[in-house]
C-alpha cells in the first residue's frame, strides 16, 4: 500500500505552549486513520499543519508523495475537508452549498451535477435540497457539513471531530457513510475524542496527549498494551471481604476489590476467568445479582500510557 | 471557476438580510424622515420677513460706505433681506429696548483691522441671519485685503471692480439647472451614507476568505481554488449588490420623494455607484487588517463609516467647511466628502471636469484601499486557526 501521508517530525507551538511536539506519522492507502486524544491534545492542530493552514516551527509534510504547501493545488483538489465547526454559507440552500463546495474542485458542470446528486443522496438529504441551513437541525447540519467536504469525490478525506454535539442516530448514519466512503476507495483521517467512534471505525490509530504521539497500532494491537487484559464486575455480591484474598489467589487476577457489594476483579491474559471466579464464590455458597465482563477499552489503553482516563479530560 | 464563485457570492450577498435592512431600508427610511423634517424647515425659510435693524454710524470712510450699500442690496428672494436705520449709538439701542429692531450693528473698518459687531435683545432665527451675515461680509473684505496685499498695487475701488468682472463672469459660467438648496446636501451625505455601509458587504469578504477569521475562510483556503480568485469573485459580486443598492437609494429620493439631483440624473447614478465600490474597499481592507474578532471589526467598520459621515457633513451640514478651513487634505481622501461632492459639483458646475476629479479621485482610493487588502489577506499560512 501506498503511503498517502506522511507527517515528520512536525513542531507547531503558540507561543509557550507547545501544541504539536515532533510527531510522526504515516498513514497508508486505503486506510480509516484514527487520531484520538482529549481536547487540546492538538488533533485539530495537527490537521491544520496537514492542511497547510498554519505556519510550522518545524517539520515536514507529504501528501501522495509531494510537499504539501498552500499553493499546492495539484494535491489539494483530492482532498476533502470536514471541519470541526460547520462551515457553510447561511444564506445558500443545501443544493447551492454542496455545488458552490463542489464546484471549487470540478469545473466541468455536467460532472458537478452528478457529484453533487450522489452526495446529497449519500448524506440523506435528499428532502432538504431547498432548506437554507438555519432550517436544519444539529445532525442534518453536520451531514450538510460532511456533503460539502466530500462531493467532489477525494481521495483522501479528513473528518475533524465531525460527530461533535449530534444525536446518536445521526452519528450512526455519518460512520456508516465514513465507512462507506472508505470502502469506495477513500483513505480516511478521522480525529475524535469519542474513543467507541475511534474503535467502531478506524482500522489503525494514533493516541496523542499533550502534542505527542503516545501510541500507535490497530486497536488489538493497541489493547495489548495494557495489562488489564478484562474487568469481571458483579453486583449485588453477599460475599465477606475476607474472601478477596482467595479471588486474588486466582490465575491471573492482577488485583480485586469490594465496594457496596460490587465485586471488581481485573485479570492480565488467561482463559476462561469468570468461570473461576463463579466457581469460587458458589463453593462459598454466596449468592450474587448481575454479572459483567469487559474487555479493555482504548480508555483503558490511555488511562495505563497516561495515568488519566481519556473520558476526564473532555472539555 | 470564477464564474461559479462570482454567481454563489452574488446569490449569497443578495440574501442578507443585514444587506437589506441596512443598504436599502435604512436609507429609505432615514431618507423619507429627512425629506419630512427638513421640507417644513424649507418651507419656513420661504416665508422670509425682512430684518429691521439700527446700524451705528461710527465713520464715513469708504469701508463704510460699501457696508451700507451691501446691506441696502442684499436680498432675499427678491425681498431686502434688511431695513436699515442708520443712527447714533444711544438711539440704536433704544430701539432695540423697544423692539422696534432685531438687531444693531456696530460698524467697524475691517481694512483698519477692525470688525463689525452687533448685539441683539434675544437669540433666534433672525439675530442668527444678521451674525452670519457679517460673518459673512467680514469673511469677504479679508479676501480682497489677502488680494490686494499679494497684486502689492492697485487700490481697493480697482480690485474690487476686478473681483466683481470675475465673479459675474464666472457666476455666468457656472448656472446649471441644478438644485443647490442647502437641504438636498443631506441627500448627497444620504447617499454617501449608503455607499459607505457598503464597507459592512467589505467587510464580510475579507472575514470569509482567512482562514483565521471563519470556518468557511479555513474551509475555502484548503481548496483548489486559488484566493486570489475567490476574493476577487467575492468583491465583484459585493460592487454590483452595492451598485443595485446605492442605484435603489438614488431612484427612491429622486423618483419617490422627489429631491431634484439636476438634469444629470445618469452622472449621480455613477457616482453613486463609485462610491459603493468605494465603500465595499474600505470594508475590505478594515477586515483585512490583523486579527480581531468579527464584533470587533464591525464596530470599527461602522465607526468608521459614521465617522466619515460626521466630517462630510451627514450630521452638521457645516462640517465639511470647518474641516475644509482646518485640515483641507481630509476632504480630498475622506470617501463620504467625495461621494457628496462629486454630486454636488453636478448640480452646482456645468462643467464636468470638477465631478470628473471626484470620480478619479474615489477611484484611486477605492483601488489603494483594495490592494492593501489584498496585500494583507495574501497571506498563504495563519500562526494559529
Amino acid at each position: 500500500m501506498e503511503t498517502v501521508v506522511k507527517i515528520s517530525g512536525l513542531v507547531k507551538s503558540y507561543k509557550e505552549l507547545t501544541a504539536v511536539n515532533d510527531l510522526d506519522l504515516e498513514i497508508k492507502e486505503g486506510e480509516v486513520f484514527g487520531l484520538l486524544g482529549p481536547n487540546g491534545s492538538g488533533k485539530s492542530t495537527t490537521i491544520n499543519c496537514l492542511l497547510a493552514l498554519l505556519d510550522l516551527d518545524k517539520g515536514d509534510i507529504e501528501i501522495f508523495g509531494k510537499k504539501m504547501t498552500p499553493t499546492a493545488y495539484d494535491i489539494k483538489k483530492d482532498i476533502g475537508v470536514i471541519m470541526q465547526n460547520v462551515a457553510v454559507f447561511e444564506e445558500l440552500t443545501v443544493y447551492e452549498n454542496i455545488d458552490y463546495f463542489c464546484g471549487l474542485y470540478i469545473t466541468d458542470k455536467a460532472t458537478r451535477k452528478q457529484y453533487v446528486d450522489e452526495a446529497i443522496k449519500f448524506s440523506g438529504l435528499e428532502d432538504f435540497v431547498k432548506f437554507r441551513p438555519k432550517k436544519l437541525s444539529g445532525g442534518l447540519l453536520r451531514r450538510l457539513n460532511i456533503a460539502c467536504g466530500i462531493a467532489h469525490k477525494p481521495k483522501l478525506i479528513i473528518l475533524d471531530e465531525p460527530t461533535v454535539a449530534v444525536d446518536p442516530q445521526s452519528r450512526n448514519k455519518i460512520l456508516e457513510g465514513i465507512i462507506e466512503l472508505n470502502k469506495n476507495g477513500a483513505t480516511v483521517i478521522y480525529t475524535s475524542h469519542y474513543m467507541e467512534e475511534v474503535e467502531q471505525i478506524c482500522s489503525r490509530i494514533a493516541i496523542i496527549d499533550k502534542g505527542k504521539k503516545i501510541a500507535e497500532g490497530t486497536k488489538e494491537e493497541l489493547k495489548k498494551m495494557v495489562k488489564n487484559t478484562e474487568t469481571i464486575t458483579i453486583l449485588a455480591c453477599e460475599m465477606e471481604g475476607s474472601l478477596l484474598g482467595e479471588i486474588n489467589e486466582l490465575p491471573h487476577v492482577i488485583e480485586s476489590g469490594l465496594e457496596d457489594k460490587k465485586l471488581t476483579v481485573h485479570f492480565s491474559g488467561g482463559k476462561h476467568n469468570l468461570l473461576r471466579v463463579l466457581d469460587c464464590l458458589q463453593k462459598h455458597d454466596v449468592s450474587f445479582g448481575r454479572v459483567y465482563s469487559e474487555l479493555p477499552t482504548l480508555n483503558d489503553v490511555f488511562l495505563e500510557l497516561t495515568g488519566t482516563a481519556l473520558r476526564d479530560q473532555e472539555g | 471557476m470564477f464564474l461559479h464563485n462570482l454567481k454563489y457570492e452574488m446569490l449569497s450577498s443578495l440574501r442578507v438580510k443585514e444587506v437589506i435592512i441596512w443598504l436599502i431600508i435604512f436609507p429609505i427610511a432615514l431618507g423619507t424622515c429627512f425629506k419630512v423634517a427638513f421640507s417644513s424647515v424649507y418651507e419656513n425659510t420661504m416665508v422670509f420677513e425682512t430684518i429691521d435693524v439700527a446700524v451705528v454710524e461710527e465713520t464715513d470712510e469708504f469701508s463704510a460706505q460699501m457696508f451700507r450699500q451691501v446691506i441696502g442690496d442684499v436680498k432675499m428672494e427678491d425681498e431686502p433681506m434688511f431695513k436699515a436705520k442708520y443712527t447714533t449709538k444711544e438711539k440704536a439701542l433704544k430701539l432695540l429696548e423697544d423692539d422696534k429692531v432685531s438687531a444693531v450693528i456696530f460698524e467697524g473698518d475691517p481694512f483698519e483691522g477692525s470688525g463689525f459687531s452687533m448685539k441683539t435683545a434675544s437669540n433666534g432665527l433672525k439675530a442668527t441671519i444678521v451674525q452670519s451675515f457679517l460673518d459673512q461680509y467680514s469673511h469677504n473684505i479679508e479676501l480682497i485685503m489677502t488680494a490686494v496685499t499679494d497684486s502689492g498695487s492697485g487700490t481697493y475701488e480697482d480690485v474690487l471692480s476686478t473681483l466683481s468682472a470675475e465673479v459675474n463672469s464666472v457666476a455666468k459660467k457656472q448656472m446649471t439647472h441644478g438644485n443647490t438648496d442647502m437641504y438636498v446636501q443631506y441627500f448627497y451625505n444620504l447617499l454617501a451614507m449608503v455607499a459607505l455601509y457598503g464597507s459592512l458587504s467589505g467587510l464580510h469578504i475579507a472575514i470569509g476568505a482567512q482562514a483565521n477569521l471563519s470556518a468557511l475562510g479555513a474551509r475555502r483556503n484548503v481548496s483548489p481554488t486559488p484566493k486570489l480568485i475567490q476574493i476577487t469573485a467575492s468583491l465583484c459580486a459585493t460592487f454590483i449588490q452595492e451598485a443595485v443598492c446605492t442605484a435603489v437609494a438614488v431612484t427612491y429620493t429622486h423618483f419617490v420623494l422627489g429631491i431634484d439631483y439636476g438634469d444629470r440624473l445618469g452622472f449621480v447614478y455613477l457616482a453613486a455607484i463609485i462610491g459603493g465600490c468605494l465603500g465595499v474597499s474600505l470594508g475590505f481592507m478594515v477586515g483585512s487588517i490583523g486579527r480581531m474578532s468579527m464584533g470587533a471589526k464591525n464596530a470599527i467598520c461602522n465607526a468608521v463609516s459614521l465617522g466619515l459621515c460626521f466630517f462630510s457633513g451627514l450630521m452638521d451640514g457645516n462640517m465639511k467647511a470647518k474641516v475644509e478651513l482646518s485640515a483641507p487634505w481630509f476632504n480630498k481622501i475622506n470617501p463620504a466628502a467625495l461621494i457628496s461632492d462629486s454630486i454636488y459639483c453636478l448640480n452646482v458646475y456645468e462643467d464636468l471636469s470638477r465631478y470628473w476629479e471626484k470620480i478619479v479621485s474615489m477611484m484611486i482610493v477605492a483601488v489603494v484601499l483594495t490592494l492593501l487588502g489584498f496585500l494583507m489577506t495574501r497571506r498563504r499560512r495563519y500562526a494559529s486557526v
